[in-house]
């Protein structure tokens, strides 16, 4: 075949291609950015109240109805920071709290240097079996005071699932607040949190809290001490991502009623939900996701009266990928997660029984969080080559890139007024140019390489590719910015 | 068809750039107006701090600093005053009520009143608190009724003012409050409303324990043991026993451990069995080390046992507070796993005490 013949056969595909997909497209464009806007209209609806309760608020140290809360902290050599991050933890304000430690089989210090922190002594307890634990516990230790609320519970190494799943059973309180071992939480952070729990107590059975990269800031014994930007610019893409995720997706849904999923990073849940459905699926990739639809199912299958929350106050800060290579692996593995446990709530979709998750939720989770990244790689392979071929106006391509970038801007431009209105976390001025800049270098890059991950972790997914953890690089907290 | 796509895109194009540039406006405008508002707040409170401290801190001997504060004006006074509502919430006694007295001065216990019926969802929530702070009685026929209004803000602003000023004959309209169908009170702020009430809610809260939202008898319940208000106790055991929530069954629970007799050991041993959901056996169990009643032993030492771990050492940690007779009876499990572990945090505790 000649050059000219092997052109315009390809010119001829593309414009069958153009042709066939232009309807499908346009709508999805248009849904996407419909959705979007509603997401918008809500954030600024949930700016308004934030204003009003920021305005009146009452100050509530958690007097009364506060259920009492045991922390999960599940730990796999995290010998580095886990003594400050326990000791921030039980310095939390809250009336009634515990941390249970789980030494995930560490092969550091981690142990070692719990045991010496807190002079812990072994405690001849048998901790229930309400959620089937298949690791062998090694041992269940207190610190020999008597008084510091903490348990550490050492078992083989099984991962996290099961490590948190141990914690539920050894847990002493009504609920469990499910952690990361590098999580900071915001002093008051429990306090917000367990307040839908103590207003609602009969109905509520899960909340989760607005999570802030921590990078950048500086951190010292475990406490935030002054918020700053990230140093470079993959940490502040992702503060962006993370301000429209919690602001808008987040806050959006709850407000809808339709809230799916809570972070496994901070999220809190009622303990007795927790065993009645059966713990945290072992094997699965998102757990947390996985677990906020189990209970949404059996609730709603038992026709319970029940609510799930966000609380859009910043609770838990975290650590965010700062090299390519292991944000590549947390989104191959977000994606994974996600994909895994649409397809196995998928007869929750479009049945009444289940509301607005089945009708709402779920739908929008296959339509613009599933399958984005495949529309958005389509448009990055058939754009360029329809202008190569002269196919498209090259004027117009360029007119609907930026209308298309430009909304996404938009969308993280309405985060930022509801961030500045009503939380105001950054008080340097220069914070509010690098967030500009940062939402519209996501365009260029940033998001086309997390569209293509996102795929693979998918694509793994399908073909049956057993999922390998991989090691987030963290550069720990000290005394100087993280 | 395809000049009016391009138009269409163009348009669309202006629009979404457009509204970006003024969403940056935007951004920069709530900051500096934060800022400005900040700094103008601070000038103007700045020669009123002084004397503002000295009433706070009780050292305004001869009165002065009251008296400059009570001819505050202007700007001045708005500010002065809205500082003044903020140390309300930290200061009681005699600097509490010289500073109430400068808000009455000022008119702004008054306006507060009329403002309750302001169309501003945080008027209405700060006059509500303005007026516990001041604790105007008089105003509690207003504040019950704000209980029903259409902001959660204002309904628990309401509430809490009416806990502050502590007139028990709120506690009916606050305690039915909190199952309002649209307009429910939060369940947490309505229990800090009524703990801080007189022994005068006794039959409030006998009358809550039949209510028809879970929401009202568990709150009710918690409050009957946090009070020991023992008239409530049959319908404490009435609900243990068939109440359909199980939140509420555990609350009651705990507030018949707290507050309950003799006769009650049976009743909460009766749920600690293996067909009763393990949040209730247990919260059951502890309910009957905290009765501290001798009767137990037997219950207690037969749940030594049990299948669930946790629920044999709630048992062993019971008996270990039952005296004499409750120690004999774990001599028999000496080397389970439960007496082993509650013996050793009981000791651990003892030698830090």
């Amino acid at each position: 075949m000649s050059w000219e013949g092997f052109v315009s056969g390809l010119r001829s595909a593309v414009v069958w291609v153009m042709d066939a997909a232009s309807v499908p497209v346009l709508v999805y464009f248009v849904l996407i950015n419909t959705s979007l806007l509603v997401l918008v209209v809500l954030a600024y609806l949930e700016f308004r109240a934030q204003e009003r309760r920021r305005a009146t608020a009452l100050s509530w140290q958690g007097a009364g109805l506060a259920p009492g809360v045991s922390l999960l902290v599940p730990a796999y050599n995290e010998e580095a920071g886990i003594v400050t991050a326990v000791k921030s933890f039980l310095t939390l304000r809250y009336p009634r709290h515990e941390v249970v430690v789980i030494d995930d089989g560490s092969t550091d210090q981690t142990f070692a240097r719990l045991e010496e922190a807190f002079d812990l002594v072994p405690l001849p307890r048998e901790l229930p079996q309400e959620i089937p634990v298949r690791a062998r516990v090694l041992g269940v230790f207190v610190p020999r005071d008597g008084r510091t609320r903490l348990l550490v519970v050492r078992k083989e190494n099984s991962g996290k699932t099961e490590a948190l799943n141990l914690g539920v059973n050894a847990a002493n309180e009504p609920l469990v607040a499910m952690l990361d071992g590098d999580s900071i939480l915001e002093p008051d952070g429990l306090l917000h949190v367990t307040r839908p729990f103590a207003d609602d107590p009969t109905r509520m059975v899960a909340t989760g809290g607005a999570i802030r990269p921590v990078n950048g800031s500086r951190v010292v014994s475990g406490r935030i001490v002054r918020v700053d930007m990230p140093q470079t610019w993959l940490p502040r893409i992702q503060l962006v991502e993370y301000l429209r995720a919690f602001l808008l997706g987040r806050t959006g849904w709850s407000r809808l009623g339709g809230l799916i999923l809570i972070s496994g990073a901070f999220g809190l849940f009622r303990r007795d939900v927790v065993v009645e459905v059966g713990g945290l699926e072992p094997g699965t990739i998102g757990e947390d996701f996985e677990l906020v639809m189990r209970i949404h199912k059996r609730l709603r299958d038992e026709g319970r009266d029940y609510r799930i929350e966000f609380v859009p106050e910043p609770v838990s800060w975290t650590e965010v990928p700062v090299t390519a290579k292991v944000l590549r692996n947390q989104r191959r593995r977000w994606h994974r997660g996600l994909w895994e446990t649409l397809w196995a709530y998928r007869s929750m979709l479009f049945r009444p029984r289940y509301g607005r998750i089945g009708w709402l939720a779920l739908p929008y989770y296959w339509l613009f969080e599933l399958a984005a990244p495949l529309l958005e790689l389509f448009g990055i392979v058939i754009v360029p080559l329809a202008l190569l071929l002269g196919v498209v106006n090259v004027s117009f391509a360029v007119l609907f890139l930026v209308l298309a970038y430009g909304y996404a801007v938009l969308v993280t431009l309405s985060a930022m007024v509801v961030d500045e209105w009503a939380f105001h976390k950054h008080d340097r001025w220069r914070a509010i140019s690098q967030t500009i800049v940062a939402s519209v270098l996501e365009n260029i890059g940033y998001r086309q390489a997390t569209a293509w991950w996102r795929l693979e972790g998918w694509w793994a997914s399908l073909r049956g590719r057993r999922h390998v953890w991989g090691v987030m690089t963290r550069t720990g907290f000290d005394e100087d910015p993280a | 068809m395809v000049v009016i796509g391009g138009a269409l895109v163009v348009g669309a194009t202006v629009a979404v750039l457009g509204a970006c540039v003024l969403l940056v406006l935007l951004v920069v405008a709530v900051r500096a107006r934060r800022q400005l508002r900040q700094r103008r707040d601070e000038m103007l409170l700045s020669p009123l701090r002084p004397p503002l401290i000295t009433v706070a801190a009780g050292e305004d001997d001869d009165g002065t600093a009251v008296h400059t504060l009570r001819r505050a004006a202007g700007d001045s006074r708005t500010v002065l005053d809205r500082n003044i509502v903020g140390l309300l919430t930290k200061i009681r006694g005699v600097p509490a009520e010289q500073l109430v007295g400068v808000l009455e001065k000022h008119g702004a216990v008054h306006a507060a009143a009329r403002e309750l019926t302001s169309r501003s969802t945080v008027r209405r929530a700060r006059a509500a608190q303005v007026l516990g702070l001041a604790r105007a009685g008089d105003t509690v026929p207003l504040l019950v009724r704000a209980l029903d209004d259409e902001a959660v803000e204002v309904r628990n602003s309401a509430a809490y003012a009416l806990g502050l000023i502590g007139d028990a004959a709120a506690a009916g309209p606050v305690l039915s409050a909190i199952g309002h169908p649209e307009r429910g009170l939060p369940a947490a702020t309505a229990a800090e409303t009524l703990q801080s009430m007189g022994v005068g809610i006794s039959e409030v809260l006998r009358a809550g324990l039949h209510d028809a939202h879970p929401r009202t008898r568990m709150v009710a319940a918690h409050l009957s043991g946090e009070r020991s208000f023992t008239r409530g106790l049959p319908d404490l055991r009435h609900l243990l026993d068939h109440d359909a929530d199980v939140t509420v069954r555990e609350t009651c629970a705990a507030a018949i451990g707290r507050l309950g007799r003799a006769e009650d050991v049976e009743v909460l041993a009766r749920h600690t069995g293996q067909d009763e959901p393990l949040s209730l056996r247990r919260a059951c169990t502890t309910a009957l080390g905290e009765l501290g009643d001798p009767a137990a032993v037997p219950a207690l030492a037969g749940l030594l046992v049990d299948p669930d771990p946790r629920l044999a050492e709630l048992a062993a940690t019971a008996l270990l507070g039952l005296g004499p007779r409750g120690r004999e009876a774990l001599v028999a499990h000496e080397d389970g796993p439960a007496v082993r572990s509650a013996r050793l945090m009981a000791s651990l505790q003892r030698a830090s005490a």
